[in-house]
């Protein structure tokens, strides 16, 4: 089974204080460490899992600049065979447009697949939509929030996609397919430095994104201004040394009746 | 005449509370709204909406992506094009709205959460809630957008008028994706939504071996331990132990977070609660703003220090 994974190169921002450019157009990034897309690790050891089941090669593709070539090192190291690499320095924020490129880049290099595999969405934007754009633009079947493959045939996937409360459905797919990984689904593989290094080793190959910008496929939404989410009265700060922080706490377990 | 279009999600004969938020924003969208759904008998208040349009399909293959698509077409030929299409920001909502935006070309902003009617922007959160972006659509198309939970639903105004009862006939079924059944979660040992003191770990935790030390301390305050998204994708803590929008809906009397910043799929699982406690080291984590009390610092530090007091 051959596997395109789509790979992104995103800023790691849970536990940074983020500062909005004055005029709102752009978040200052240049202290903030970048790795690769949580959602997608997933969706890279998914297709490692599955080749080395059912045999086949994968290939990493993703949309960036030059410094998105780690991702790619990242992915062969867990597994993938190539990496492919469409160099854009602008910041291409629509999903529309990045999932545009992919399908005229997989279309024109005629990169073989039985399935594509991406991250349910970025840590970044959060749109969570380019592998549903894509399929829909491929002629393809989609299913997101994949969350367990149980069964692999010749002809479809059996695979369990997650809905909410705690619920899943279970649904049968016909390949070729698109499918969004959602995180959990399995365990991403450790990769150590050697590992990356040995991984850099294997070449790489770099195309130019405009090559896949048809005319017709211009942003259809812009981003006109950022700006920090509005305030609302928020939580009383509890202050002091950690000790007297730590009564002030225990005093208000006591309070609300769920300490003795 | 332009309209706003809703799809409605619906799942084992019951309206999602999750559109009435998309029934919300169409209010704001000062359009008329017309909502499509399958076969079935769901409770959609009539004077919620100008027209409801029941698409002659089965349930569990209208939220099928591929199916929705067949559908609009049909809509749209029989009542011209919407303004925007308004989906749940949910599962099968997203899903839905980017194959629709990728199989009619039409631009998709997901998990919207405000908007400013006099310029005709959408706000939708980066960054795991810490930066919102204002966006504008630049093509004279329909728009596809995913409405957040919980952020519309009270903007919705009851009309003078029942709405107008439509059917669309139902399409040629895609059986290149085929719902086989649903799988109920594994029963658990502990029931979290039972607790009435939920001690609830997050990313901040860092390595599984400090697990133990978070269940002595829920030892000593005779709490219950409960967790977010990322303890569970690591398989730290069975999902069971899960607080959010995939996971289970609690309202303890305290619900005390640590390490968790606060992403609006966990604060849709918790903010119910009687109190809610935050510890983050993070000043600006989103979790603040839903909290009654809040301790910045590290989590580690006030699980040592309090077990520490406990023990006294």
């Amino acid at each position: 089974m051959d596997i395109i994974v789509l790979t992104k190169r995103v800023p790691v921002t849970q536990e940074e204080e983020l500062k909005i450019a004055p005029d709102g157009s752009s978040v200052d990034l240049s202290r903030v460490p970048f790795r690769m897309n949580d959602w997608d690790s997933y969706a890279v050891e998914e297709a490692v899992r599955l080749c080395e089941r059912h045999g086949g090669t994968i290939t990493s593709v993703s949309i960036g600049d030059m410094e998105s070539d780690e991702v790619l090192r990242r992915a062969i190291a867990m597994g993938a065979k190539d990496g492919c690499l469409i160099e854009s320095n602008q910041t291409l924020l629509d999903p529309f447009v990045r999932a545009n490129i992919f399908k005229n880049f997989i279309e024109k290099e005629q990169i073989p697949f039985n399935v594509i595999l991406g991250g349910v969405q970025s840590e970044d934007d959060q749109f969570g939509t380019t592998c549903g754009i894509l399929a829909a633009m491929l002629g393809l079947p989609f299913a997101s929030m994949v969350i367990g493959i149980d069964e692999v045939k010749d002809n479809n996937l059996i695979l369990r996609r997650e809905l909410e409360g705690g619920i899943q459905e279970r649904i049968s797919i016909e390949l070729p397919c698109v499918l969004s990984i959602q995180s959990g689904i399995n365990e991403p593989r450790y990769v150590s430095i050697m590992g990356i290094r040995k991984a850099s080793k294997v070449e790489r190959r770099y195309f130019k994104a405009e090559k896949y910008i048809e005319e017709d496929s211009s942003n259809l939404i812009s981003v006109t201004k950022l700006f920090y989410p509005p305030k609302k009265e928020g939580a009383i700060i509890l202050h002091g040394e950690i000790e007297d922080i730590c009564r002030q706490l225990i005093g208000i377990l006591k309070e609300k009746g769920v300490l003795k | 005449m332009s309209y706003t279009l809703i799809i409605s999600e619906v799942r084992r004969g019951i309206f999602e509370e999750r559109n009435l938020d998309s029934i919300g924003i169409a209010h704001r969208l000062k359009k008329p709204v017309y909502i499509l759904f399958p076969d079935g008998q769901y409770p959609i208040n009539e004077k919620w909406v100008d027209i409801m349009i029941k698409a002659q399909i089965k349930e569990q293959e209208f939220s099928m992506p591929k199916n929705i698509c067949l559908l609009l077409e049909k809509v749209f030929n029989k009542f011209g094009m919407p303004e925007n299409i308004l989906l749940t920001h949910s599962s099968s909502g997203t899903e839905c709205a980017a194959y629709i935006a990728g199989y009619f070309r039409l631009p998709v902003i997901t998990d919207i959460n405000g908007m400013d009617e006099e310029i005709s922007a959408f706000y939708k959160s980066f960054y795991s809630d810490k930066v919102y972006g204002e966006f504008k659509i630049t093509k004279k198309v329909p728009s596809v957008l995913t409405v957040r939970s919980g952020t519309f639903r009270a903007l919705i105004e009851e009309r003078a008028n029942c709405a107008i009862q439509e059917v669309v006939e139902g399409i040629k079924i895609d059986e290149k994706r085929v719902f086989i059944e649903f799988v109920e979660e594994e029963k658990a040992d502990i029931d979290i939504t039972k607790a009435e003191f939920l001690i609830s770990v997050g990313r901040g935790i860092g390595n599984k071996d400090e697990l133990p030390s978070y269940e002595e301390l829920t030892g000593l305050l005779n709490a219950t331990l409960s967790c977010s998204r990322p303890v569970v994708d690591k398989m730290w803590l069975p999902k069971a132990r899960q607080v959010g929008q995939s996971g289970k809906t609690v309202r303890p009397k305290v619900y005390l977070a640590m390490g968790i910043s606060g992403a609006f799929q966990h604060i849709a699982g918790m903010k119910d609660s009687d109190c809610i406690i935050a510890v983050n080291k993070d000043p600006e984590a989103p979790i603040f703003q839903y909290a009654h009390y809040g301790i910045v610092g590290d989590m580690h530090k006030v699980r040592d220090k309090l077990k520490e007091l406990l023990k006294e």
